[in-house]
């Protein structure tokens, strides 16, 4: 009986020295896996009795499928990185920790200093569900020194859709030959900046407040707003003034900008490091400004666009806490701080902006201020602060798959915002 | 009784890994098919045969039907054609046959995806070789993957790139096993060489055909998900979706695991069907040595 005890004390003994394991899946490619380890190294040195194992498992569609097979199989990661359309689907599943509910059990904790354009995205029915991470939105980038070669004011980018297109117009450049060999502008193809145009201008893309007092039950976007995009997309592509991606292929919409074979480009504001190496590397000077909008029309907003960490539900109680206490580090200034100034992704905190802002970081880096700006500059209200909806990936497929057959010229705006309705509207209504 | 027992044991663990691996996955798809089931699998609705019926009733499904038996009947068609054409010149004796051989042979090694990202970069309307060399010889540009009919023709072709050293491979197999007995009657009967390949060759080496036939369909319905996503993604506008990939889309991007699964089994059944025509058509008609 006494070598049993002591044999318990001993196993009790190594257990409570024994680290807590914890898996964090994350879909940021390239340089940011190290940037992300580093940040992680950090925390671990901080706790030592926390293992956090890092995996960049692919994209965040990649992310989601395998969290739900992992699930499944009952060995479910602890921390998921996951985009923001998910937002809906995990708050419905019933397999995750609300945020809300550690960041209300722990008083060190204060989420009032979190920008609260950042806030409004991921809190449905006021209860915040993900920790906020990295967040971007749309940014129109242009080559200053192609503006220069043009004639074009490098001070003064397009603010408005004519203006856009005349500056497109005097970006072509052709050979000899009459074939085109640069032109204007470009952004991947992909339905995010659809829903921003919508929210630009003031507009929600489904019904019951963007899917916000009620759960979203059918899409608003086919109206005048959605036509202003989908017109000048058409117009932009019928004149050769723009070159069109394969579907969600921002490599390949960055690749055209930074060779530059087009003077301007739509991509995320996480771009912006990035495109700075990038455009010192060829030579040419880069401009950032805020999203041209249709003539005529007040400016609405900027959506926050990118994702949020997901803690999922575990068997043992250390395991969720490991989970929070890692999810609360990454949120802090320091952290948020190391991944703007890698990446681009805004800081969620206001301290962390506020830190930078004293320290004169803007005014070296006028592109990061220009993303920050166009984001605190936003109406707030429920067209900006971004639908949910629990079959959004369908619905990104139903327009997109209709924008691709808009430019392949099988239809017109009008009748693919017709298309993407319906076939949105179905996906909707067979959401479950 | 011992004797008959043996052979069982030693056969036990494949039946194992068989039955948890192929057997119950394929009785849970079948089962699935007939729910509608939640995104992480935890709440399921009976709907009976409704998955099927919204399938046959979806245009893009469908759609994904026709492009499935355009793409699969021209790769098949033109790389059997193809490779026997090629085996058939790799067969002659002229010097250097085997460095033509060895790069005849490359892109086998190659896997679907990285074959796509090749002629993904290759086909780039911007910066890619083919458009470059289209824009020097001939003054055209051409959005090789996002514009019809050009992605279809551009995933075909990759496919036919890919699928064709396999079918070389064994062409040439064939071709050197027919005794050259065969081959020197018919010289000196006096058939002239187009007589000697369609009418004494080509039915010789028929069993290898319809062996690679069978493959090929096999593999361009079943394994040309790699190549389609990094090629073309299904676009434009679900223009070069065929059946695979729409359940790829279906399963693992709207997380509708009972559609899915019903067209898993659909799928399954095609399957089946070319099995049967496999072994049916298989020993009667084709000709064996």
């Amino acid at each position: 009986m006494k070598k049993v005890l002591v044999f318990l004390v001993v196993i009790l003994t190594v257990l409570s020295f024994a680290k807590t394991k914890i898996q964090f899946w994350h879909a940021m490619g390239g340089w940011r896996i190290e940037v992300i380890q580093n940040m992680v190294n950090e925390f671990m040195k901080l706790n030592p009795d926390i293992e956090v194992e890092v995996q960049y498992v692919g994209s965040y569609e990649e992310i989601l499928a395998k969290t739900v097979s992992a699930v499944q199989a009952g060995t479910p990661p602890h921390v998921v990185q996951l985009n923001e359309i998910s937002t809906q689907k995990m708050v419905d599943s019933g397999v995750i920790v609300p945020v809300q509910d550690l960041v209300d059990k722990d008083p060190s904790f204060d989420v009032g200093l979190f920008l609260p354009q950042v806030l409004n995205y991921y809190k449905v029915g006021g209860k915040l569900y993900s920790m906020p991470w990295n967040s971007s939105t749309p940014l129109l980038y242009y080559n200053k020194n192609l503006f220069k070669e043009v004639g074009l004011d490098p001070n003064n980018p397009p603010r408005t859709y004519s203006e856009l297109i005349e500056a497109c117009r005097k970006l072509v450049k052709k050979d000899e030959k009459g074939n085109v060999i640069r032109t204007g502008i470009t952004w991947c193809l992909y339905s995010w900046f659809f829903e921003e145009y919508m929210a630009l201008q003031n507009q929600p893309l489904v019904d019951n407040n963007n899917g916000r007092t009620a759960k979203a039950t059918k899409v608003v976007f086919n109206n005048q707003a959605g036509l202003n995009f989908m017109n000048l997309w058409n117009t932009l592509r019928k004149e050769g003034l723009m070159i069109n991606t394969k579907r969600a292929d921002w490599t390949a919409a960055r690749q055209l900008f930074i060779s530059q074979t087009v003077g301007m480009l739509i991509s995320s504001t996480s771009d912006v490091a990035l495109l700075m190496t990038e455009s010192a590397k060829q030579g040419f000077e880069l401009g950032t400004a805020f999203l041209p909008v249709p003539d005529g029309t007040p400016r609405g907003g900027v959506i926050i666009g990118g994702g949020s960490l997901w803690i999922i539900k575990q068997k043992n109680q250390a395991e969720v806490d490991a989970a929070w206490k890692l999810v609360k580090y990454l949120a802090e200034p320091g952290p948020q701080i190391v991944w703007h100034q890698a990446t681009g992704y805004f800081p969620i905190r206001v301290d962390a902006i506020q830190k930078l802002q004293a320290e004169g970081y803007y005014k070296e880096n006028p592109h990061h201020l220009t993303a920050i700006l166009q984001l605190l500059t936003s109406v707030q209200n429920y067209n900006t602060n971004g639908a949910i909806i629990g079959a959004f990936p369908e619905v990104r497929d139903a327009i997109e798959t209709a924008v691709e057959k808009m430019i392949s010229g099988t239809l017109t705006p009008k009748q693919a915002l017709d298309e993407a309705e319906k076939n949105a509207n179905k996906a909707i209504k067979e959401y479950f | 009784m011992r004797r008959k027992l043996l052979p069982y044991l030693l056969l036990m663990p494949t039946y194992v890994i068989i039955v948890l691996f192929i057997y119950l996955p394929a009785y849970d798809s079948f089962y699935s098919s007939f729910f509608k089931v939640s995104v992480f699998g935890n709440r399921r609705i009976f709907v009976g045969i409704q998955n099927y019926l919204s399938l046959f009733t979806d245009k893009d499904y469908l759609a994904s039907v026709r492009f499935t038996l355009i793409y699969t009947l021209s790769t098949v068609v033109i790389s059997i054609f193809l490779s026997f054409f090629i085996a058939l010149l790799l067969d002659q004796k002229v010097p250097g046959s085997r460095i033509y051989r060895t790069l005849v042979f490359a892109p086998y090694a190659v896997s679907h995806a990285v074959a796509g990202a090749l002629w993904g970069f290759l086909l780039n309307p911007v910066v890619g070789h083919v458009n470059y060399l289209t824009r020097i010889f001939f003054g055209i540009q051409t959005q090789w993957l996002t514009t019809r009919p050009f992605a279809a023709y551009s995933l075909i072709f990759a496919s036919i790139w890919k699928t064709l050293p396999f079918n070389i491979i064994f062409y040439l197999a064939a071709l050197q096993g027919i005794s050259s007995e065969v081959i020197e009657a018919s010289i000196i009967d006096g058939t002239n060489s187009w007589t000697r390949v369609w009418k004494i060759i080509f039915p010789l080496v028929s069993p290898i055909t319809f062996y690679l036939v069978i493959m090929s369909i096999i593999s361009s319905t079943f394994q040309s998900f790699a190549i389609i996503d990094v090629m073309t993604k299904g676009g434009p506008g679900g223009y070069t979706t065929n059946m695979i990939y729409k359940l790829f889309m279906d399963g693992f991007r709207f997380q509708k695991t009972g559609l899915a699964a019903a067209e898993n089994v659909i799928l399954f059944f095609v399957m089946i069907i070319i099995t049967v025509f496999y072994f049916v058509y298989g020993q009667k008609r084709v000709h064996y040595q």
